[in-house]
Order: C-alpha cells, then structure tokens, then sequence
C-alpha cells in the first residue's frame, strides 16, 4: 500500500521554495520532521548526487529526486507542489509543478521497492499528472496513485 | 511489429520504471507489441525469455547501467540512456527496427536476415526435425538390436530366456516403445518448451497404444505442444500461486486434452480403419494378384507400424499355411523391406539432400531395412511427410506389385534377408532379390526427383 510510504504529513501542497537545491531541502526537511531519517546530510547527499549524476526532472512538469541512502530510517515519499512551477533543469525544459522525493534505505525490503516503482509508473500518464496538480486534499492524492 | 525493452539506472528506483511505463504507453498507442524486462533495485522483473527475444523484430536497451547484453546477438538492437526512453519513446521505436543488428558485422547481419526468413518459414519443419532427431538414436539402437536377435534365428526370440529374447525386448519393446513417445514429446518440446514435453509424451504413447502409428505420434506432438503453449499463454493465475502454473496447472491440464482427444478422437478411427482394411484386402484376394501385390505395398509403406500397414501385414500372415509358400506374405515381406533400403540408398547417392544426422541413420537404415524392420524408415518420413511418404509407396508398391507378377513365395512371417538363404523358405528366389531391388531403386529415384538439396 502507497500509504505505508506516504502519510499526510509527507505532504506540501504548496512549496515555499523556488530553485531547484531549495525545492531538495525542503523537501528533505520534511521528511527528517517526521523522522523518516537519521541522517540528514547523507541522504541530502544522496539526492543531490543523483541529481549531479542526471536531473531527476523528467519533464512533463514532474520530478522525482530520490536517494538511496543509510541515512533513511524506513522508506517514505513526498509528495510536494508548486503551482507556480520550478526550474529543476527538467529534460523538456519546462518548469516543475509535480515532485516525488523517495527515500530509500540501504536494506530496503522488496515490498517497499515495488510500491515505488509502481509510484514511478503511474506518474508517465497524463491523466494522473492532471489529477495530482489538480488536488486538493491528502485522501484525493492516495486516490489517484493508489 | 513486436519489440523487447530493458530498462536500467543506477539507483534502480525510479527511472527504470519510469522508462519502462513510457515504452508501453507508446507501444500500446502505435499499435506494438513490447515487453519490458526492467531491472530496478528489486531485481530484473518481467525478464525476457529466449524466446520473447527470439520473436522480436528489435530491442531496445534504455539504461544507465550494466546490461547483460549477449543475449540479444544478431537482434537489430539500440543503446541509449534511460531518460531517452522517458522523453522520447516514440522515436526509439523508429531508431530501433531500423537499428543494425548487435554483435555482428553487417553482412553477418545480411545473412543473418536471409536465414531469418527461411527458417521462419519452416517454423512447423523444425519443430518435426526436433523431434526427429531426438527419435533417431531409438530407432537405430532399438531396430540394431531386434536385427541382432535375427542372427539367433527368425523366431528363436520366441524362446524365453534366451539372448535373443533379451534383444527382442530392449530393442522392440523397449527402444522401439519409447521411439513415437519421443517423437510426439520433442515434437511438443520444440513448441512449448518444457511445458510440452510431458502431454507430447503421454499423448505419443496414447498414439503408439492405440496403434495410431508415428503419424498418430506426429499429431499428438503438434497437438501437445500448441495446447500447452496456449494454457502457459493464456491462463493467468494471481502472482501468489504463479509457482504451480509449471508443476500441475500446465501439465495436468494439458496431458488430460491430449490424452481425450488422442483417445476419442484420433484413436476411434484407427480401430475402424484396421477393420475396413482387412475386410477389403480379403474382399480383393480373388482378382488381380498384380493389383493386389501393388495395393499391399502402398499400404506397408503408408505408415510403417501404423494401423494401414498392420492390417497389410496381418492380412499377409493369415495367408501363411504351415509348410507351403504364400505368395501374399511373399508381397508384404518385400514391401516393408523396401522402404528403409530405399531411403538408405538415397542417402548413400544423393548425399546432398540430407542432413549430417540423416546420413548417420541411413547407414542404419541399410541394416534394418535387410531385417524387414520398416520402421528405420520413419525418421525421414516423420521429418518429410510429404516427399518420403509417397516416395517410399511407389517403392513398395513396385516390389509388392513384381513379387506377385513373378509368384514368388514366403512360408514364414518375418526375417527379412536371413530366411532368403534358408533352403524351401522362398520360392523363386532370384526374382524375389529383382521386385526388392526394383522397388528399392524406385524409391531412391522418387528420392532423388521430390527432395531439395539442403541450402
């Protein structure tokens, strides 16, 4: 189940942050709140070395930086917004609306791993993008990528 | 057009599924077949099978990390990074089919793609040749040892106990019993894969109980193998219980078809035709002797060791009166000893029409053929119907039709060549040695017309 990973905490309707390494820390800030991490600087690092490695902006106005990392306590997702739309060097160019931060523990159970994927997938269908910016609750979320 | 995908990126969390899902969003908008392998941090999922990958026109490798590659040798192939697959997956497909083929030069891949296409057309062709070949070592080694047990003697197999008897059972009814179960289960084999193996089995054993013969066997196989093909294709079980799809869902289901419609379908005719066959055989015994020996032969050659050719030669026996020479039983002998002898020769002339392995097993066609053991013929007729089957007929029916024209006789029911030198056995010996040669060559002539060189 998606909720496993992704409570009504993780989420942020609307981010404060408008470049791309603030939209990360935000992000990161949230989930080490909800104690989903027991080092923050690692999985950071994590993240950010992924986005070095290739911009997890894949266009379509989504994003989904993720790491691997022993810093994450237990595998978890938030889900954050901006109506306005950040520069997140996508692959199309276009501003971000839509990101997925996935935090992923070294030893993470296959379960956890699926969930995730089956998250990844969803987000290639324009339906489900239109819907998630379309949102307005937590339940309305869980709806559409459940 | 049919493609297969393999998606990978190092953190194997997102982007391998990202890409994968892109693909099959495109693929199912243009209208193509894919599968995609992807190997995340779960490990490979949906990974493509030799044959997933044999059926596809081209691949497409979209990752960023390491791929086992040698598997897609001489498949039109493209490498590209795994966001290519997220941005642009429509024009992947195009780059793809027009993609040169992996692991190969060009003009291996020229060849390649000309051997495609013929071997393609002979996707039935092959699967008979699987299961020939699996089949020959059986008839060679069954058929040699049942020749052996002859040396003792025609009949001594008959005496319990003894080495000929021994030879008697490994060769007939051991070998010889396993020959069209073989036959039918690589036949399914080559079809199904594993999943065949075992209805094609079973149902070439119903064949063989029910004395449908190898072709009995040849249906049984095809049969066998589309029907477990089809239950492992189509029958979907929730991925808890995935596990019992190849240890009892397949096999029970499929050996339960096989075994009915071999039993009630294929086998109620064969009984039938047994019976049809004897009554006109007697109802002919009265006219022509040549017409006679003529129809005898066509029917010993017809299936070897099927019903047409046991009604033939259990017509011949009936004929047989203790102490004289019949004419019938003369005819029948000749006609199942032509056919292997036929084929022999052809191997030994027309080299070129044959495979490396049907050249092994004409060598031993020679020796049963001498034995009257007509089965050493089957493996070039289940893997040639059409051209060795009417071939070898005309053959016997030259020799059936000559043995009678020149009223040569038999006075015992088998032993090929061996009982030609026991004295009062054969009446008009010289002449008998001409119907079989004759035959034997038309055979090989026939041979010689209806078979291609092999490319």
């Amino acid at each position: 189940m998606i909720t496993s990973v992704f409570t009504e905490e993780l989420m942020i309707k609307e981010l404060k942050a408008s470049s791309k390494a603030d939209v990360i820390k935000e992000m990161v800030e949230v989930l080490n709140a909800n104690g989903k991490l027991s080092d923050k600087e690692a999985y950071l690092n994590a993240v950010v070395k992924r986005e070095e490695e290739f911009s997890t902006g894949i266009g379509m106005g989504v994003a989904i930086p993720h790491g691997k990392s022993s810093g994450v306590k237990e595998p978890a997702v938030v889900f954050a917004r901006s109506q306005a739309g950040v520069d997140y060097e996508s692959m199309d160019g276009a501003p971000a609306h839509l990101f997925f931060m996935i935090a992923v523990p070294d030893a993470a159970n296959d379960e956890h791993l699926k969930i995730l994927s089956s998250l990844s997938r969803k987000l290639m269908h324009a339906n489900v993008r239109e819907a998630l910016m379309a949102a307005t609750t937590y339940d309305e979320v869980i709806e559409i990528i459940k | 057009m049919k493609f297969v995908a393999v998606t990978a990126c190092p953190t194997g969390i997102a982007h391998t599924y990202m890409a994968a899902e892109a693909l099959k969003i495109k693929a199912e908008e243009l209208g193509y077949d894919l599968k995609v392998e992807t190997r995340g941090s779960v490990g490979a999922e949906d990974e493509l099978t030799p044959e997933d990958i044999a059926g596809a026109d081209a691949v497409i490798v979209a990752a960023d990390a390491q791929v086992p590659m040698d598997r897609f040798n001489g498949k039109k192939l493209i490498e590209v990074p795994v966001a290519d697959a997220i941005k642009d997956p429509e024009s992947l497909f195009k780059k793809a089919s027009a993609a040169p083929v992996y692991g190969k030069s060009l003009q291996d891949s020229v060849d390649e793609i000309k051997s495609e296409r013929s071997s393609e057309r002979k996707g039935v062709y092959k699967h008979l040749m699987t299961g020939v070949s699996f089949m020959i070592p059986f008839v060679v080694a069954g058929g040699l040892l049942i020749a052996f047990s002859f040396i003792f003697g025609i009949e001594a197999f008959k005496e319990e106990g003894t080495l000929a008897a021994a030879l008697m059972t490994i060769g007939g009814g051991s070998a010889f019993a396993l020959m069209i179960p073989i036959l039918s289960g690589y036949i399914a084999f080559s079809i199904a894969d594993r999943p065949g193996l075992v209805p094609g089995m079973v149902g070439g054993m119903l064949a063989a109980s029910a004395n449908s013969g190898f072709l009995g066997g040849i249906i049984a196989g095809f049969l066998a193998g589309y029907v477990a093909k089809a239950i492992r294709d189509n029958v979907k079980l929730p991925k808890s219980m995935a596990g019992l799809m190849p240890v009892l869902v397949i096999p029970v289901f499929s050996t339960l078809i096989v075994g009915l419609v071999m039993i009630y379908v294929v086998g109620k005719p064969v009984g039938a035709i047994n019976t049809s066959m004897n009554e006109f055989l007697k109802s002919m015994s009265g006219t022509n002797s040549i017409i006679l020996g003529l129809l005898l032969g066509l029917m010993m050659a017809f299936d070897m060791g099927g019903p047409i050719n046991k009604a033939a030669y259990a017509f011949g026996v009936s004929t047989l009166v203790a102490g004289a020479t019949s004419p019938i039983m003369a005819a029948v002998m000749a006609a199942g000893m032509t056919p292997p002898l036929g084929i022999a020769l052809a191997t030994t002339l027309f080299s070129k029409k044959f495979t490396a392995q049907e050249h092994e097993a004409g060598k031993a066609a020679w020796a049963m053929g001498i034995s009257f053991i007509t089965e050493g013929a089957i493996p070039f007729a289940a893997a040639d119907p059409l051209r060795v089957i009417p071939s070898i007929m005309v053959g016997s029916a030259v020799t059936g039709a000559l043995s009678m024209l020149f009223n040569c006789g038999l006075a015992v029911p088998h032993g090929g060549i061996f009982v030609l030198f026991i004295p009062n056995a054969v009446s008009n010996l010289a002449m008998y040695i001409v119907s079989i040669a004759a035959g034997v060559g038309a055979t090989a002539a026939m041979l010689f017309v209806t078979k291609k060189d092999i490319a």
